[in-house]
């Protein structure tokens, strides 16, 4: 092999020397920076109940959409990566669009939810959830918008209360849970979900984050922060930078009876699409989905594959199925320039055109 | 020549160890409780480590990486006139040099709550040792008896749950050095495609990323198979049996000391959850059973006074008949004054 480097010593001694003057302007710039606010589109609380809170967010013109759309999140991390900065948030995005937006917040478990089940989470608070909203609007129905195991569960949701949901959105949503590209699934294959509950209780966010950080272990946990380094200089892509990285680790724990259903009955069983889910007492048929559904999916998504998303297609019980592919990854999909543009104009003119 | 060659890896090893100390003496003069700029480790027991040490933690990840960059400089034979890619196995010592920090890597994202156990364990040890219950650990083995026969058990069953841990451990660790491997000789091919001119790597980081998408691919290879699959499953399962093991000891002593224990707090947490679902799901019912019944007695009342409207329509009573004004109207006019009556009345 032909010598595959052309580093010349001055100008490598010049990188270390760049990397190093950065370094240092950016033990000024941290100084003081402190904690990154985030999450600061106006809104009202107009539910709650334990420690689930609905918020009713608030854009600066009154809304032209009928029917509200209530953002269901994952369970995991929060649902403020919706609404992270003001130029990056779908939220604020959609809100000027014209949509009347809620959030659904479930909180940070602890101890007392421990026992918490899907049942609780779905035909319990989502489901109370929704009917204050209907409530407050005199509908009968509204839309739904599920993120990642919030789709998940708003599919699970409409499937058992087809009734009360109109239209509804799905994004970077897990439908089938075992398709071969899927690492978290093909880890959690082999585990004693039982022992793991039984032994932890409530599953500690680190140990979530721990797992997500090591689906890419030197991208996330040190790549990352070596790139940081180049944005040390520029005190408004720092903020952003560790806006991120706020969310990224502020995550609640998982209510244990929950986490063992949903790693059983979804992971491990992929009881979703082989139709014979049970959630309560309650049958799960993706076929009662007979909605107009709109799913969203990134194409570069490394936590929930594609794959695992367009499924939904083969499952689905509605003839009035949309899919848009988004080019980028699971976060991207909130936060870059392109969602701002694509993301949250294509939901509302899906919506309109079904309102 | 060689002169050059040292004196470069002297300059670019000050400004190594310049950089770092600039860190170090920065964020050491941050009061304790300040925030972290780079967010972690901030929920993981923050008060019972050294403020240093979860410093270190977080900077890891750039010290791992200035670590690199030497360990880079020296290899790519920076400063040395003579083309160490022409000479063989010269690429093979490069290449060997980045066999540690994939795995440095992967070991520095641990946490109390995720496989950093090992820490855990050893302070546990010592609590024992201190607390004299260990001259060692009792043989899984041995025949227990005596009044202490159950503790033993349990002692056995912990030594035994450790040992399983750290043979899967280390299993895990052999499939991570397989990934170091993998990844190597995916870099090597990466590079190959480099050696070209105009296509060669120009600067340290352009390599740093090279090697970090080498050895990502790799990763992800083995992340996805069969084995590793079975190998991170058993060890999830191992560490649990050792951490239930461990908690149920924790229990015993707590009940002898007459401390509430967390199988208590559990039992009692899922009666009360229970009730909850009971007393939601009856307030459900009795609302439901109000409403229908405000709807029966609607539709009851309307029923009735549908009737009631129908049967004063129908009928033409005596004691109307003797009024003087109804008794002048004629049949028809009596009609539709009934009518209109009765259109008031709804």
């Amino acid at each position: 092999m032909q010598n595959p480097f052309h580093i010349d010593p001055q100008q490598a001694f010049n990188e270390i020397a760049i990397f190093q003057r950065k370094l240092a302007a950016g033990l000024q710039n941290l100084r003081g920076l402190g904690e990154q606010d985030y999450a600061n589109t106006p809104r009202e609380a107009v539910y709650r109940e334990d420690k689930l809170t609905v918020w009713h967010m608030k854009g600066n013109n009154k809304p032209t959409a009928r029917v509200p759309v209530l953002v269901v999140y994952a369970l995991v991390n929060t649902v403020w990566m919706t609404d992270l900065q003001e130029d990056r948030s779908l939220v604020r995005n959609l809100l000027e669009q014209g949509e009347d937006v809620y959030l659904v917040d479930w909180g940070y478990p602890d101890g007392a939810d421990r026992w918490l089940t899907l049942d609780d989470y779905l035909n319990g608070y989502l489901d109370r959830a929704v009917d204050a909203i209907c409530q407050r609007h005199g509908l009968e129905a509204i839309n739904l918008l599920g993120i990642c195991q919030g789709g998940t569960f708003s599919l699970c949701y409409t499937a058992m209360h087809p009734e009360k949901v109109k239209n509804l959105v799905t994004m970077v949503t897990p439908v089938d849970f075992r398709t071969p590209d899927n690492m978290l699934s093909h880890w959690v294959q082999s585990m004693d979900v039982d022992l793991f509950v039984d032994t932890l209780g409530n599953i500690p966010a680190e140990l979530m984050n721990w797992v997500y950080l090591m689906l890419k272990p030197l991208r996330l946990n040190q790549q990352k922060y070596v790139s940081m380094v180049d944005i040390l200089d520029n005190p408004a892509e720092l903020k952003n930078f560790l806006r991120m990285e706020r969310w990224i680790f502020d995550s609640p724990d998982q209510a244990g009876e929950a986490f063992r259903e949903f790693i059983k009955a979804f992971f491990q069983q992929n009881r979703l699409i082989k139709g014979d889910l049970q959630i309560g007492k309650q049958p799960v048929d993706l076929g009662m989905v007979t909605q107009p559904v709109l799913n969203i999916y990134a194409t570069q998504d490394h936590l929930v594959p594609p794959d695992a998303s367009r499924a939904l297609q083969r499952h689905v019980g509605t003839t009035d199925y949309t899919e848009l592919a988004f080019k980028g990854g699971h976060i991207g999909i909130y936060v870059s320039g392109r969602a701002q543009r694509e993301v949250a104009p294509s939901i509302h003119q899906w919506l309109r055109a079904r309102s | 020549m060689h002169d050059q060659a040292n004196d470069f890896m002297k300059d670019y090893q000050a400004f190594a160890q310049q950089s770092w100390d600039a860190w170090m003496r920065y964020l050491q003069q941050q009061q304790p409780g300040q925030p972290n700029p780079f967010g972690m480790g901030m929920g993981m027991g923050a008060g019972a480590m050294p403020q240093n040490d979860l410093l270190m933690r977080s900077l890891a990840s750039l010290q791992a990486y200035g670590n690199w960059l030497q360990q880079a400089a020296a290899g790519t034979g920076l400063g040395q006139q003579s083309n160490p890619w022409q000479q063989p196995a010269a690429m093979q010592s490069f290449l060997s040099a980045f066999t540690q920090p994939f795995q440095q890597a992967v070991a520095g994202i641990d946490s109390a709550s995720a496989f950093g156990m090992e820490h855990q364990w050893q302070a546990w040890l010592q609590a024992m040792q201190q607390a004299g219950m260990a001259a060692g650990m009792p043989n899984s083995q041995m025949a227990t008896f005596g009044i202490t026969r159950e503790f033993q058990l349990d002692q056995q069953a912990l030594q035994a749950a450790m040992q399983e841990y750290a043979q899967i451990n280390a299993r895990y660790q052999a499939l991570l050095q397989k990934v170091n491997a993998q990844g190597i000789a995916r870099l090597q091919e990466m590079l190959g495609k480099h050696d070209e001119p105009g296509k060669q790597v120009e600067s340290l980081k352009a390599l740093y990323d090279l090697w970090v998408d080498a050895m990502e691919d790799a990763y992800a290879e083995m992340a996805l198979s069969e084995e590793y699959r079975d190998v991170f499953g058993a060890l999830v399962n191992a560490q649990m049996q050792v951490r239930k093991l461990q908690q149920q000891h924790t229990e015993q002593v707590c009940r002898e000391l007459g401390i509430p224990t967390r199988s208590e707090v559990n039992s009692l947490g899922k009666r009360v959850q229970q009730l909850r679902r009971e007393l939601k799901a009856s307030g459900h019912a009795e609302s439901t059973a109000d409403a229908s019944l405000v709807d029966s007695l609607q539709a009851e009342i309307a029923s009735l006074k549908h009737e009631l409207a129908a049967s004063k329509a129908a009928k033409v009573h005596p004691i109307e008949r003797k009024s003087k004004s109804e008794n002048s109207k004629t049949p028809s006019q009596r009609t539709k004054a009934t009518r209109s009556a009765a259109g008031k009345r709804k």
